[in-house]
């Protein structure tokens, strides 16, 4: 098996983003604050739904957003 | 701390004190099959009725959130407590129905069915706190 883990830029990019709120990011895609929280922090890997979701709302590509570190 | 992880820990809180009173008072001393079920309803119904209370409550100062629909981290949490909550109450119940009824009277069979359901449940709600607490990734 590939060992490795998801990393995000997610923090940064609501900075960007006009300084998007995590309870207002949540509210677009579909989840809680507490949920962008946990994605934030590596503590929960989101489904490829909800991470292209949240790839759409803060313009950008889903490579972006997520990575993958070995 | 989210909405969902309160009511899990009020939960898990009422479940450990209800029942521990009452596995404690059972096992203290011998009572008849009248007596065990009287105390069983009694803590059932001081759970229910603490857990109704503790719900409002929490729901009052959730506010908002409290009234939010499961997201897909809450539903993913659930799925995986009472995935592994399951195997316990099998395990417990392959016990109680195999091998307790060649050895134990039936007192001691009915708490034992008891004791795997509160140890079932007991293990759901900490799978669901130590998953938000901890994080949840698979």
């Amino acid at each position: 098996m590939v060992e490795g883990k998801i990393t995000n830029q997610l923090r940064t990019l609501r900075f960007l983003a006009g300084e998007m709120t995590q309870a207002e990011l949540g509210e677009r895609i579909g989840v809680t604050r507490q949920t962008i929280a946990a994605i934030e922090q590596g503590k929960y890997s989101p489904s490829l739904e909800a991470a292209f979701r949240i790839a759409r709302v803060l313009g950008k590509s889903l490579e972006e957003v997520f990575q993958w570190t070995e | 701390m989210a909405w969902r992880e309160k009511q899990a820990w009020l939960a898990l809180s009422v479940m450990v004190v209800a029942y521990g009173v009452y596995f404690a008072l059972v096992a203290g001393e011998r009572r008849s099959m009248l007596a065990m079920l009287l105390l069983f309803g009694g803590v059932a119904i001081a759970q229910a009725v603490v857990m109704i209370v503790g719900s409002i409550v929490l729901a009052a100062r959730a506010g908002k959130e409290a009234q939010a629909r499961a997201d897909e981290r809450d539903r993913a949490i659930d799925r995986r407590s009472a995935r592994i909550a399951y195997f316990v109450l099998l395990i417990g119940m392959i016990m109680v129905g195999v091998v307790m009824p060649f050895s134990e009277q039936g007192w001691r069979i009915s708490n034992a069915a008891l004791l795997a359901l509160v140890v079932a449940e007991v293990v759901r709600y900490g799978v669901v706190v130590v998953s938000y607490r901890r994080g949840w990734n698979g």
